[in-house]
């Protein structure tokens, strides 16, 4: 081939352009002629598309979970990050190895919120990693009550956990998939004594949507066993100091035997 | 979608795996005919979606075809470069029907749906075109390798793989197909 091809010889060689399998010389000559030839660039689009389509005649094979991963894992350092945590402290690591077996299963239930967001991202999983210590240090206290909140934020994919301990007097609140309040508003969350009506509630926190990922939120509260808790839109962005409106979620602990 | 990649977003890269993941896998194992070197190519593959995310021309074409054009150069490369990879088969050897059994039952249904009408296209075309196509693509030969392996001129096989590629076309832009062919559109 040289450069006296006419261009129909130019247009049989679009196919073998998009299938890749050009020699060298026809290769080059090709490119040269489709930076300027409106007529075969728009007939490689066309057969690219063609060419796409015979990747489905074959049988279709489940890739491998370790590839997922490791492209996953590939991304991970330059990837911007997904959620901003607001964690002051971070403690060392050896009093997570100080946790007791038995708070450790309602660590891993802790964990089952947070594991969706914890991916390849380094520092976003140090913050993790000290938020777990923090919730598992709550969660080692006897006294601590696991309140699952309902409500219609929930039918919309929200989950939210409270978990209380009335001998720290301080509770964490894992919030995940929970959208922003409307303009204006934020969340409060709100701690009912047992048998008390929402006027005698106490305020714990006002606080935002967690987006996608999960945030646990921690919140200072004179907690009484078998609190209700409960979640309000309150006016930004203090909140309020007894709740203006019915609660979105609000839950109870499960009632023993 | 590629936009938010472009921006760093890793969530819309995993997005665009779940979709297009298992396709480009299913392709390059195909060609490369071994499991890790296929895991290398989508990887690779995805990992430079991620870097140049911005060279991707939405309206030049579609995700799957770019993503799927990038694998099929990729894989080729492989095999290419590892001549011992290469399998003599001819290109209907690629048309064996190995239902997956870990798909879902929807997934396979639709997976099951555009092979056959992939292959409905591909039966239309005379055989001689057919081989010259399949052994470009899935064999990854060139068109003087392929005009060798079936024993005519290589003017012969440009015409070929010209005329069966506008026949493909033709038959898989029939009127109401459009429908039916998922990945044409994002």
């Amino acid at each position: 081939m040289d450069q006296t091809m006419s261009h129909a010889e130019f247009e049989q060689l679009a196919a073998g352009y998009v299938l890749g399998a050009l020699e060298p010389d026809d290769e080059q000559l090709f490119r040269r002629h489709l930076d300027g030839c409106a007529i075969c660039e728009s007939s490689v689009r066309e057969l690219e598309e063609v060419a796409g389509s015979l990747a489905y005649a074959v049988p279709s094979v489940e890739p491998p979970a370790a590839l997922r991963t490791s492209i996953l894992r590939g991304v991970g350092a330059t990837a911007r990050p997904r959620a901003v945590l607001n964690l002051r402290r971070r403690p060392s690591l050896t009093l997570v190895n100080r946790l007791a077996v038995a708070a450790s299963i309602l660590v891993l239930f802790a964990l089952g919120f947070w594991n969706m967001s914890l991916r390849n991202q380094n520092n976003l999983y140090q913050q993790r990693v000290a938020a777990f210590e923090q919730a598992g240090r709550l969660l080692n206290d006897p006294s601590t009550q696991v309140v699952r909140l309902e409500g219609d934020a929930a039918k919309g994919g929200a989950r939210v956990v409270v978990m209380a301990s009335s001998q720290q007097g301080k509770g964490a609140l894992i919030v995940e998939g929970l959208a922003a309040p409307p303009s204006g508003k934020v969340y409060e969350l709100w701690g009912i004594p047992k048998g008390a009506g929402l006027d005698q509630a106490v305020p714990a926190r006002v606080f935002r949507g967690s987006g996608k990922g999960v945030v646990p939120l921690y919140f200072e509260l004179p907690v009484q066993p078998d609190m209700t808790y409960g979640v309000t839109e309150e006016p930004g962005p203090n909140g309020s100091q007894r709740p203006t409106q019915r609660p979105i979620l609000v839950g109870s602990p499960a009632t023993r035997a | 979608m590629v936009a938010l990649v472009a921006e760093r977003d890793a969530e819309a890269l995993e997005a665009i795996y779940e979709r297009y993941g298992k396709a480009s896998y299913s392709l390059a194992r195909r060609i490369v005919a071994d499991e890790t070197l296929a895991q290398d190519v989508v990887q690779e593959v995805f990992l430079s979606l991620w870097r140049d995310a911005h060279r991707f021309d939405a309206g030049r074409g579609t995700v799957a075809t770019y993503l799927l054009s990038m694998t099929h150069h990729r894989a080729v490369d492989v095999v290419r470069r590892e001549e011992n990879l290469r399998r003599r088969r001819t290109g209907d050897d690629a048309l064996e029907f190995e239902p997956d059994p870990k798909a879902g039952v929807e997934a396979e249904v639709l997976a099951a749906e555009r092979r056959s009408e992939v292959r409905a296209a591909l039966a239309t075309l005379p055989a001689a075109q057919r081989e010259a196509l399949l052994l470009a693509y899935f064999g990854g030969y060139t068109q003087r390798e392929v005009a060798s392996l079936v024993g005519v001129p290589l003017g012969t096989v440009k015409t070929r793989m010209a005329a069966g590629m506008r026949k493909l076309r033709d038959a898989l832009s029939e009127p109401g197909r459009e429908e039916q062919r998922p990945w044409t559109r994002r």
